[in-house]
């Protein structure tokens, strides 16, 4: 029994789920009526309307009502608005003490005139007309309301009825009828309920039993009876979903008991409260409980399903069975029966995908007698029925994987035990104090004791670090490890790995679940939202849900869940939110542009957060309302904007705001402006005066001089240095002294002159002039400063490009390519495939092969390697000091003697470093005479061979062996793996057909050639393989000879007729060679064109119409038909070539000659190239390392071949 | 060590709990290649007492030694220095100088003739270590077989397993899973055993190698070991993203350096007498008829 809720109050005699909402009703001995979320654990409202015991409480079904029944012979109707009891109906009738708990209460005060004593309770039937009541007269009775029914008064119509009605006169005599007598109790009822769907009846008396009864239509009888209660039994209820039946008696217990067995199951007991009253919530798995002081809200059991999330799966526990989910296919499956035998549910589950076992933890009510199953998944089940696999089970608390083959296992004495996968104790860890483990990553764990969560070393058997967090419930690290979320009750707390607290949140409702995103956004439910938090700390709603449900996985905007059903469920969120904040503290400015742009998330509370979380570069270029950009813009110091929006609002207080920050910048410029703008002329001048701009200084002093400002005038004169300026202001002001003193100080001597002149001697005298007088002159600007203060150069920030780029969405693209293109690898990748000379898009398989010598570069690594000389390899010195007490072990077979044992394959003798039989190999297969071509092969193959692993520091490394049959090839009858692929080889053909399209011809013939020689060193499983490895070698030969042909051909000369006549015919039997067409349309373009020059019309013709037949561009094709058209006007020849096109030849490879039919000729043994009977012996032109003409066993690249 | 120290609160947890390595950190980095960090760790540490802080030296210069930086350890051990390191010295010694490497041989040879000190577990290491690199590999099983400690047993796993001897490694394995079945070495030492006997092993190897990389940290020794294992499984695109992963944690520039200081590396020293020995059997055919 889990208790959710309990309130402190009166005693509690009458209780009320609301059918929707999180609220229950309790009503009280003394008259008061509580209303309780028992979500928020708050209390909503009271009223006090009442006076004594409230027995009756009832919320209506649909409508916002409640009503209650007092021993006060009161009827108070409630009505509720929001949160609040807003209106309390009253009616003043007579009522009997007791009421019913029905939403058309009033018409049981009729019914109760049969019964001989009290009725306790009476309740409706909830399809049928019928009502249930229970009497001290030790009776339990049914009615038949049908005649009520009849007289229209629906349920639903209480409140429009409530006040009309005003006396019991409504329902008469014959309204409810007496249907059955149930006799069975010798005390007084006190409870009587009926079952939701079956016609059972239950009820509970002072005779401290609680009794079954079945019902038909004609009679009712006593099922059962269930004993145990040692005191009144005060109140029975069906539970609504399970076969379970709930009473609570004055011997202060809460008793469950199975319908069908009619045995008790679970007690819950109280110390000093008697129970009163019971009620259960119609939809969820709540109960309510009134006792003396108080009230309970619980639930019988966890309905929290044991789930555990790996990789794209889910397995969960459902119904006894062990449930397989995989996120992508959504196909579900029942992967495992359970063993039965707890009658609890598994409480939680740690999955090992290593070993594809799972551990199953079961809680019972006294935490000791706790277990645990380890089983082992079946490979393969029918989903139908599954296997019911033979666990292990053991006592203790929870067990959690530590590692692939150790589990940990906390037992009931609370220590540690490291068990392996028979269930075996493998050792005993000390640990601190600890009440529960959770999963910490391979070889730790998370111990939680009463005030904290510790990080655990399993195997050094140490803390490695503590967090401060009470009762964590629930564990959920990231997919990664590198973060840890964990659940308490009412907070969470994320931290690293080093479990250091990166942030806490407190929740007022229940924590109930959370999984890490992609994007390491930590998503949680509560009992009535989804919610995220970034690690940073900012939290927010996501969405609000219904019920509770258990988050398993997200991805993208996709909550994948159980609900309470255990059903998976996925929900949709829209993850815009979260994402903008993460995006803006990875500072990934390019999502929140893309964000901002297509989730039209701006508004006020978006730039309220960029701008309080630090991010007003960010906010400026989202806010459209001028003068919140103006403040932004300053706030980052970006002047150009702040401009941009002061001249729009062009207010004085802008201006000035922005002159000091551009002052601050440098920015005079804009300094100027604002100072013109507000019209503040001393700081304008003096402006200009540092700035050295003495033209506008002087018009400065002239707008002074306008505007009369003698003061300012004579500033800008000072300024200036303009000295009969001075004279001039000073003069026109009356201070004729000072004017002459600074005329005559200033060598002005006219001036001073005139003015001396206008002093009356009479009345006043003229100044001595100081002879030590020093002049007051500012110094002439060196250079006027017309350009603002030089600003370090500041990379413009993501915003400022992408908004100026607006609209030019490919030039965004590819700046974001830049700036996320990471580490050294992918340049040095690319660089690499530059180098490769254009014309690749270079699978690296190419590389493999050893083309290096005549690319370079990037193309083998190993041959820029600085390999030093000849390596003597000391050979085991042997022991030839034996000391008689231990031998040293001899050397073993290894795998690579084991692989030429094995094989006849040349390949295997090469990757198992045996040279010298793989020579003999192909030697005696295909007639390798040269090895020479072969080097690069058979070194690149070895290294191919084997693997190296470090095993201790600094020691020699060790070797590994990859074998092709290594999944059952046992120790003796392993065969390497070969690295080369006919697929590989296959696909590199098509590099050589783009080299001969280029005319890169000799280049071409080396990368036919590799592939050609390549081919023995295949292993094939079938026989279309294998005669796939014969064609491939066919068109290699084929372009090898022909490409040769025409490189020879081009070297050769044309001068005289004979020189041109031979060039023809060469051209003609490249047409003869097996290409592509795309490649014979060229051949066949040069041959035609040399045939034309030459003037042999006829043969010309034959190419152009085979030519034709290729189907060719259409700008060749009409050129071609122009030829023929020209051709066949003169059907000749002009000269004799040795080229019949009719007759069947093969071509001699070495002399270029055709062999026609049944002329003898000599033959590659691995090419299959057609030599002149005099190149017997010689090396063969195509391979370059087989001998023609010479007698080999034949191509052997399948085990098939030798059977 | 000061108090506020990142790790000194983990040091004085540990020194509470009894039964714990103090140079756990130590050793572990160093097994699972983790050199730096070792070094790190070392010079963090505050031993309890005078033979901890000697075998924390060990541990140090052997971090050096496999960085290859042999002129620290070669400087910083003194001849008044103890005798285990004394033994690493010889072996900084030995791989430093390759013209010094016979006297070494001959020198080492010389103690192992008289009677050895077989608690001196470093010395018997660092001296199978030698005649390994000799690939002299019964005197190193003959030395290792005096020492009981796990890392005796590991090596002489790793020798065995070169001489292609897997069954005995197999038992040498089972001593060690007596002792401590969850001790990292005991776990490589699983893995290079169960990589030498295959088949179904394969995975079980890397796991060994993954765990310990979720573990602690992904080092090249870690990712190198998983790679093997994927070849072995003929999972090619697999291993070369771990070992692409493990490119990536080498700095070009020190992969040069690499080539350049691994040219005793066993794998080129056979690649580079396997092309001796294909030039000289290619000398052994020829055709018939030249042109």
């Amino acid at each position: 029994m889990l208790t959710k809720f309990e309130t402190k109050s009166a005693r509690v005699k009458g209780l009320s789920f609301h059918p929707k909402r999180p609220w229950v009703l309790a009503s009280l001995h003394n008259g008061v009526i509580q209303l309780w979320d028992y979500r928020m654990c708050t209390l909503i409202d009271k009223f006090d309307e009442h006076d004594g015991p409230v027995r009756g409480i009832d919320f209506h079904k649909q409508q916002p009502l409640f009503v209650s029944g007092g021993d006060d012979y009161k009827i108070k109707v409630g009505l509720l608005t929001g949160m609040k009891i807003v209106k309390i109906y009253h009616n003043e009738n007579e009522w009997s003490a007791l009421i019913s708990y029905v939403s058309y209460f009033f018409l049981l005060c009729s019914v109760l005139t049969g019964h001989n004593h009290y009725v306790m309770c009476a309740q409706f039937h909830p399809s049928e007309d019928l009502v249930v009541s229970g009497s001290l007269d030790q009776t339990v009775r049914v009615w038949d309301i049908s005649g009520l029914r009849k007289k229209n008064l629906s349920p639903g119509a209480v409140e429009t009825d409530v006040r009309g009605i005003s006396g019991v006169d409504l329902f008469g005599a014959s309204d409810a009828v007496v249907k059955h007598v149930l006799e069975g109790h010798d005390r007084g009822v006190n409870w009587a309920a009926f079952h939701p769907s079956m016609p059972l009846i239950v009820s509970g008396a002072d005779d401290r039993q609680v009794k079954i009864w079945r019902m038909n239509e004609s009679k009712a009888w006593e099922l059962d009876t269930c004993r145990g209660h040692y005191n009144n039994v005060s109140c029975a209820i069906f539970h609504p979903r399970q076969e379970l039946i709930l009473s609570n008696s004055e011997d202060k217990s809460i008793r469950v008991w199975d319908m069908s067995k009619r045995t008790g199951v679970q007690t819950f007991r109280r110390d000093h409260d008697r129970f009163w009253v019971l009620g259960a919530h119609p939809n969820l798995n709540l109960f309510a409980a009134g006792h003396d002081s108080g009230m309970i809200v619980f639930k019988l059991e966890r309905e929290r399903p044991a789930y555990a999330v790996h990789g794209n799966m889910l397995y969960y526990v459902k119904d006894r069975f062990l449930r397989q989910l995989d996120f992508n296919s959504s196909k579900d499956t029942a992967v495992m029966q359970l063993r039965s035998g707890s009658k609890f549910p598994v409480f939680s589950m740690s999955y090992n995908p290593a070993e594809n076992a799972v551990l199953l933890c079961t809680r019972a009510t006294n935490l000791e007698n706790s277990t645990y199953d380890l089983y082992s998944i079946p490979k393969e089940s029918d989903s139908q029925n599954p296997d019911a696999p033979e666990g292990k089970r053991s006592s203790g608390l929870t067990a959690v994987w530590v590692a692939r083959n150790r589990f940990a296992v906390l037992d009931r004495m609370h220590s540690l035990l490291i068990k392996n996968l028979k269930n075996e104790i493998v050792k005993k860890v000390q640990v601190p104090s600890c009440e529960e483990i959770f999963y910490a990553g391979t070889g730790s764990l998370l111990l939680r004791d009463t005030d904290g969560v510790t990080l655990f070393d399993v195997q050094q058997k140490r803390s490695l670090a503590t967090v401060k967090i009470s009762k964590v419930k629930y564990v959920v690290w990231s997919a990664d490890t590198s973060h840890v979320a964990l659940l308490a009750k009412h907070a969470i707390m994320i931290c690293n790995r080093k479990l250091e607290s990166l942030c806490n949140i407190h929740e007022n409702i229940r924590v109930k679940s959370g999984a890490w995103d992609e994007s390491g956004v930590f998503i949680y439910t509560t009992s009535n939202h989804i919610k995220y938090a970034l690690t940073s700390g900012d939290h927010g709603i996501i969405r609000t849900l219904d019920l509770p449900i258990y988050v398993t996985r997200v991805r993208g905007n996709s909550v994948y869940c159980l609900d309470r059903e255990c059903r998976p469920r996925v929900l949709t969120i829209d993850p815009t939110e979260y994402r903008f904040k993460l995006a803006l503290v990875n500072r990934k400015y390019d999502e929140v542009l893309h964000m901002v742009r297509n989730a039209k998330l701006v508004g006020q509370s978006i730039i309220a957060y960029l701008q309080k979380k630090g991010y007003p570069e960010v906010a400026l270029h989202f806010v459209k309302d001028e003068k919140t950009r103006f403040s932004l813009a300053l706030e980052c110091g970006n002047i150009e904007v702040a401009l941009e929006a002061a001249k729009a609002l062009d207010e004085r207080s802008c201006w000035e705001r922005l002159g000091e920050a551009a002052l601050l910048q440098g920015h005079h410029q804009v300094v100027e402006m604002c100072y013109q703008r507000t019209k503040n002329f001393d700081k304008l001048t003096f402006l200009y005066l540092i700035t050295g701009n003495l033209a506008k200084l002087r018009k400065m002093m002239k707008i002074a001089e306008i505007r009369k400002d003698m003061s300012g005038h004579y500033q800008a004169a000072l300024y200036l240095g303009d000295v009969s300026e001075r004279v001039r202001i000073l003069k026109n002001c009356g201070q004729k002294s000072l004017a002459y003193l600074t005329a005559a100080t200033h060598g002005l001597d006219e001036e001073a002159e005139a003015l001396k002149e206008t002093f009356d001697p009479e009345k006043e005298t003229v100044p001595e002039v100081d002879p030590n007088a020093q002049l007051l002159q500012p110094p002439p600007p060196i250079n006027p400063l017309d350009t603002n203060w030089p600003l370090l150069t500041v990379s413009k920030g993501f915003f400022e490009g992408a908004i100026a780029a607006k609209g030019k969405a490919g030039q965004m693209a590819a700046d974001l390519d830049m700036d996320t293109s990471g580490g050294e690898g992918w340049g040095d990748d690319a660089e690499l495939q530059l180098d490769e000379d254009g014309f690749m898009d270079a699978p690296e398989g190419l590389g493999e092969e050893g083309l290096g010598k005549e690319e370079g570069g990037g193309w083998e690594v190993e041959e820029d390697l600085d390999l030093p000389p000849e390596l003597d390899v000391p050979v085991g010195a042997g022991g030839g000091t034996e000391d008689g007490f231990f031998v040293p072990p001899t050397k073993g077979t290894s795998p690579t003697q084991m692989w030429c044992n094995n094989s006849q394959l040349p390949v295997d003798h090469i990757l198992a470093g045996s040279f010298e039989t793989a020579m003999r190999l192909l030697h005696d297969q295909v007639g390798v005479v040269n090895f020479g071509p072969y080097k690069s092969l058979f070194m690149q193959t070895l290294s191919r061979g084997r693997t190296s692993y470090l095993g201790l520091p600094s020691l020699p490394c060790l070797r590994g062996h990859p074998q092709r049959n290594w999944k059952d090839c046992g120790a003796k009858q392993g065969l390497p793996a070969v690295g080369l692929r006919l697929s590989d080889l296959i696909s590199r053909l098509q590099q050589c057909y783009q080299l001969t399209t280029a005319g890169r011809f000799e280049d071409a013939v080396e990368r036919f050639r590799v592939i050609l020689l390549s081919v023995p060193l295949l292993v094939v499983d079938n026989k279309q393989e294998i005669a796939e490895a014969q064609q491939l070698i066919t068109i290699c030969r084929e372009y090898i000879v022909g490409l040769t042909m025409e490189t020879e051909r081009k070297k050769l000369p044309k001068d005289t007729l004979e020189q041109q006549k031979r060039l023809c015919e060469m051209a003609a039997y490249f047409t003869h060679c097996n290409l592509q067409p795309v490649h014979m349309v060229l051949v066949l373009r040069t041959a035609l064109n040399l045939f034309f020059k030459l003037r042999n019309f006829k043969t010309a013709a034959g190419f152009a119409r085979r030519l034709l037949e290729l189907g060719p561009k259409p700008d060749v094709a009409q050129q071609t038909r122009k030829i023929l058209a020209a051709c066949e006007k003169n059907l000749t020849d002009a000269h004799q070539l040795n080229y019949d096109p009719h007759n069947p030849f093969d071509l001699c490879a070495a002399s270029f000659v055709p062999l026609y039919r049944g002329r003898p000729v000599e033959k590659c043994p691995l090419s299959g190239a057609c030599y002149c009977p005099p190149y017997k012996g010689q090396i063969c032109r195509v391979t370059e390392a087989t001998e023609i003409g010479k007698d080999v066993i034949g191509l052997r690249v399948s085990p098939l071949q030798f059977r | 060590i000061c108090a506020t120290c990142p790790g000194s609160s983990v040091v004085n947890m540990a020194a509470q709990q009894g039964d714990v390595d103090e140079l756990f950190d130590v050793k572990n980095a160093y097994y699972i290649g983790s050199y730096q960090q070792c070094i790190n760790e070392a010079q963090k540490v505050k031993p309890s007492s005078p033979e901890k802080e000697i075998e924390r030296d060990m541990f140090l210069y052997r971090a050096y030694i496999a960085q290859r930086k042999y002129a620290v350890v070669l400087d910083d051990i003194k001849a008044n220095s103890p005798p285990e390191l004394q033994a690493v010295k010889m072996f900084a010694e030995y791989l430093s100088s390759e013209s010094k490497r016979d006297v070494i041989v001959a020198d080492l040879d010389k103690k192992m003739a008289k009677s050895v000190d077989a608690a001196n577990t470093t010395f018997l290491l660092m001296a199978a270590s030698i005649y390994y690199h000799e690939m002299n590999t019964d005197a190193a099983i003959r030395t290792l077989h005096q020492g009981e400690s796990l890392e005796c047993m590991a090596m002489t796993i790793q020798v065995l397993l070169s001489l292609d001897r897997v069954d005995l490694a197999r038992k040498e394995l089972k001593k060690m899973q007596e002792q401590d079945e969850d001790a990292t070495l005991t776990q490589l030492a699983t893995a290079w055993v169960n990589i030498a006997v295959g088949g179904e092993k394969l995975q079980d190897a890397y796991y060994i190698f993954q765990e310990m990389s979720d573990k602690y940290s992904s080092t090249l020794l870690l990712l190198n070991g998983q790679a093997a294992c994927y070849m072995a499984q003929n999972k090619w695109e697999e291993a070369e993203g771990v070992l692409q992963e493990a490119l990536d944690k080498v700095t070009s520039r020190y992969l040069s350096q690499l080539k350049d200081a691994h040219r005793a590396h066993p794998f080129l020293k056979d690649y580079l007498a396997k092309e001796n020995e294909f030039d000289r059997l290619a000398l052994q055919y020829a055709p018939t008829a030249t042109a």
